[in-house]
């Protein structure tokens, strides 16, 4: 009870999102009144840890957050709160908060002075957050505009220096234009089918049986339950009833206006085929009658409306049924007469359902405008191309940022749009993710053959990975959405662990403010910092798949997954590729451990916490091989609640 | 007016002109939300922006008038091919009141419309503030994103104005005998 009176927004459902916009805008007035002084105080690590308190905090309410039903919808459900959101966003704020501690010594480093920068990575987490809890296009739209605009701001941060700002003006062009592809393709789809909901988009198209064109009858069948036998079979859309099945149908179906005749759930299934048949054959035959002529029009919608909603017990049920079927002989009568001569062929090509009207093609083409949208804030092969460069000239904090945390987010949204809502034409859309997965995988393994640079580098390791990720998302079964996750989540948190020895170690030479690192930079790590080079070395196997690390599980699921569902030639090409994307990870293992130079480079000693934090994740990351059940025993609960149908 | 002005600030205040009226029309047609839409982006942005431009780009206005009676002509000649087909389609589509023959015309005034009804400005609003206030405050937030944003982006702090200042002496001094040396400032 007093718990209750306490947090009386926990009934809002986004209450961990609310914070985290109020406590935003609290930061913003705190900072810009404190350096509105003259003497320009730098408390850009005060707020860094601000805004770990604040994620923190974030947390703290999200696990608070007891998820008691499977799915909850609020706001009109445009905002939906259930298992996937919920872990999701788990891992999105420590992962956040783990690459804000890592980058503060970076950020001092390179004099990126602003407060702003964690003011923008805190938006940016927000923006994940609605993304993650979106249920429609709109949400989503909205908060994949307030997270990719942060980024830009992220990338071009560094203003003195061109590369920088070169990349955020490359980052904000080609974002703004995947974005009015998202825009463009979520018209489409309001257009087709008029809402923007996933779940509506689901009890749309759920049941939908895409068909081109209408087979002709051949098999004429009189009796009637040969009839509602064809009329439940699956593939009722594509062949229809022909007009002397429909004439049996209705002297069958008019015993049902004797009191005595006995309910049956077939019977009430082609009751209702003829029902909505006439209906629309009353609204699309053209002809111009008033509705007045019709007797006891507005009793039978009464009937109608009666019968789908009808108490459970069959009694009652039977009654509204015949009630119903009465109007429905008048109505037919009436059309039968001489008013309506055109009945008989109209009214048989209204009854070949108007499942097939859905225009399939429109559809796809909605779809696959939102899909390059999603896939270029992907980087996904061929819309890849700005990766690298952006990636090699935001400051190493931002690309950090930005190959670690946001691809799970919009991972989820794709979740939601294709397994959720679009699940039905999963035919229609996977060969296009084929396709792209090849490309992908190839543009991954041999673009970072030539890079000599770090961050390019590892951009074209995060392509890879997003191909490899793309694989168990197109195989549409249960274990790929799994695999899905714990790929997700092992990528993060290798990328996490990655990137933060990379940018926690600090060259000791004369240009301290050298952003972008060489692979030569890192030449006989192992000679300056043994257990450095160690960790780093094992990750990068781990990343490459390996035996004896986490990665090689999971990538190996993936491919598992991948020849279960018959998708042989994308596994064979997968597998060839993740062979030759090993070179450059063993490429930089050599530079590490075997480059025959006779003095190696000088680092700074790391800061305990730091070093600290990258020993547990590394010593996760071996955990996890230990014990992978942990991984898999989560990521199956989130496959399982994903489609909770 | 647009194209025939010489002065290119003063066409493109007869294009906000345009964009004005045409916005006007839409009122007349009780559309308000997309009059005023109308008047905010293009009059409001694309308008202003032009006008940046027009300012910036410093154009001679070159005296082009002599050559306007050489296209005479032939511009009244694709004029009166568009008034022929304008005529045409109005000729063919406006025989009759359309409204007459619809299903819901109807001869009496509907009260309804008079007491309860809302301009599409109020309903879009009631919508607005109700269902989707969610999607309202990540608006909001954007905004503020936005701000935030361009003022990291151009602000300049004392730092680096003091390292921008020009010691004219120091150049002027600077030799091609002295130019290995200096190291120091």
């Amino acid at each position: 009870m007093m718990t209750l009176n306490t947090l009386l927004f926990k009934e809002v459902n986004i209450l961990p999102e609310l914070f985290l916009g109020i406590s935003i805008v609290y930061l913003v007035l705190h900072c810009t009144f404190l350096s509105m002084q003259k003497s320009f105080p730098l408390i850009q690590n005060s707020v860094l840890n601000l805004g770990i308190l604040v994620l923190f905090f974030v947390w703290f309410l999200l696990i608070n957050d007891r998820l008691d039903v499977l799915s909850f919808g609020s706001f009109n459900n445009t905002i939906v709160f259930d298992y996937i959101s919920f872990s999701s966003k788990t891992i999105i704020t420590i992962l956040s908060a783990l690459c804000l501690l890592m980058m503060s010594q970076y950020l001092s480093d390179q004099k990126l002075n602003h407060f702003e920068y964690i003011l923008l990575i805190l938006l940016a987490v927000l923006g994940l957050f609605l993304l993650c809890s979106s249920n429609d296009l709109i949400t989503a739209y909205l908060a994949i505009e307030l997270q990719s605009l942060s980024f830009y701001v992220l990338a071009a941060f560094k203003k003195n220096s061109t590369f920088s700002v070169e990349s955020g003006v490359k980052y904000f062009i080609l974002g703004a234009f995947s974005s009015s592809l998202f825009l463009f393709g979520s018209s489409i789809l309001y257009g087709i089918s008029g809402t923007v909901n996933f779940e509506e988009f689901r009890d749309l198209f759920f049941y939908l049986v895409p068909g081109e064109t209408v087979n002709p009858v051949t098999e004429v069948s009189t009796t009637f339950s040969e009839i509602t036998k064809k009329i439940m079979a699956p593939n009722f859309a594509n062949t229809g009833l022909n007009s002397s099945e429909i004439n049996a149908l209705i002297t069958e179906c008019k015993e049902f206006a004797d009191p005595n005749s006995i309910f049956t759930y077939e019977k009430f299934f082609a009751y209702h085929y003829l029902y909505s048949a006439i209906m629309d054959n009353l609204m699309s035959s053209g002809k111009a009658f008033e509705v007045t002529d019709l007797p006891y029009n507005a009793s039978m919608n009464e009937a109608h409306l009666e019968l789908q909603s009808c108490k459970p017990d069959p009694e009652t049920k039977s009654n509204a049924f015949r009630l119903a079927w009465i109007y429905l002989d008048t109505i037919m009568e009436y059309l039968k007469s001489s008013k309506c001569t055109d009945f008989d062929e109209s009214y048989q090509k209204n009854f070949i359902l108007s499942k097939t009207s859905v225009d399939i093609g429109l559809l796809q083409v909605g779809l696959m405008f939102i899909l390059i949208s999603l896939f270029f804030k992907l980087a996904i092969a061929p819309f890849h191309v700005w990766a690298p460069d952006v990636y090699e000239g935001s400051p190493s904090s931002s690309s950090f940022f930005f190959s670690v945390v946001p691809k799970l987010g919009i991972f989820v949204l794709l979740l939601k749009i294709f397994h959720y809502s679009f699940f039905g034409i999963i035919d229609y859309w996977r060969h296009f993710i084929s396709i792209v997965i090849i490309l992908t995988i190839l543009a991954g393994s041999f673009g970072g053959l030539e890079q000599r640079k770090v961050k390019s580098l590892l951009a074209y390791s995060s392509i890879s990975h997003m191909g490899y990720s793309l694989i168990a998302f197109s195989t549409g079964t249960l274990e790929g959405i799994q695999m899905l996750f714990c790929y997700l989540i092992i990528y993060s948190f290798s990328g996490l662990c990655i990137w933060s020895i990379f940018i926690i170690l600090r060259l000791k030479n004369n240009y301290e403010s050298k952003g972008n690192k060489d692979l030569t930079d890192l030449v006989l790590l192992s000679k300056s910092n043994r257990m450095i080079a160690i960790f780093f070395a094992t990750v990068l196997l781990s990343v490459a798949g390996f035996p004896p690390m986490i990665g090689f599980l999971v990538k190996i699921n993936i491919f598992l997954s991948s020849m279960e569902s018959a998708m042989y030639f994308v596994a064979l090409i997968s597998i060839l590729c993740s062979v030759v994307a090993t070179f450059y990870y063993i490429r930089i293992i050599k530079v590490l451990f075997f480059e025959k130079v006779l003095v190696g480079q000088l680092y700074y000693p790391l800061n305990t916490q730091k070093s600290l934090l990258i020993v547990g994740l590394f010593f996760s990351l071996l955990f996890l091989f230990v014990n992978p059940s942990l991984l898999f025993l989560f990521s199956y609960k989130l496959s399982l609640l994903v489609n909770p149908i | 007016m647009v194209i025939t002005v010489q002065n290119s600030i003063y066409s493109v205040l007869f294009l906000v002109l345009s964009f004005v009226s045409a916005s006007s029309l839409l009122f007349l047609l009780e559309c308000e939300f997309i009059a005023l839409m109308f008047i905010v982006i293009y009059v409001g942005a694309i308008a202003v922006l032009f006008l940046f431009v027009v300012m910036m780009l410093d154009l001679k206005t070159a005296n082009m008038g002599k050559d306007t009676l050489k296209y005479f002509p032939f511009g009244s000649f694709i004029g009166l091919v568009f008034l022929v087909e304008l005529m045409l389609i109005i000729s063919e589509n406006f025989k009759s009141n359309p409204y007459n023959k619809d299903f819901l015309f109807n001869f009496y005034t509907n009260w309804y419309d008079k007491i309860d009804s809302l301009t599409e400005i109020e309903a879009i609003g009631q919508i607005l503030y109700t269902q989707y206030v969610v999607q309202f405050l990540i608006a909001g937030n954007i905004l503020l994103l936005a701000a935030i944003g361009a003022v990291v982006l151009t602000i300049n702090t004392d730092n680096s104005k003091l390292n921008k200042n020009q010691i004219i002496f120091k150049q002027l001094s600077r030799n091609y005998k002295n130019v290995l040396i200096t190291s120091k400032n």
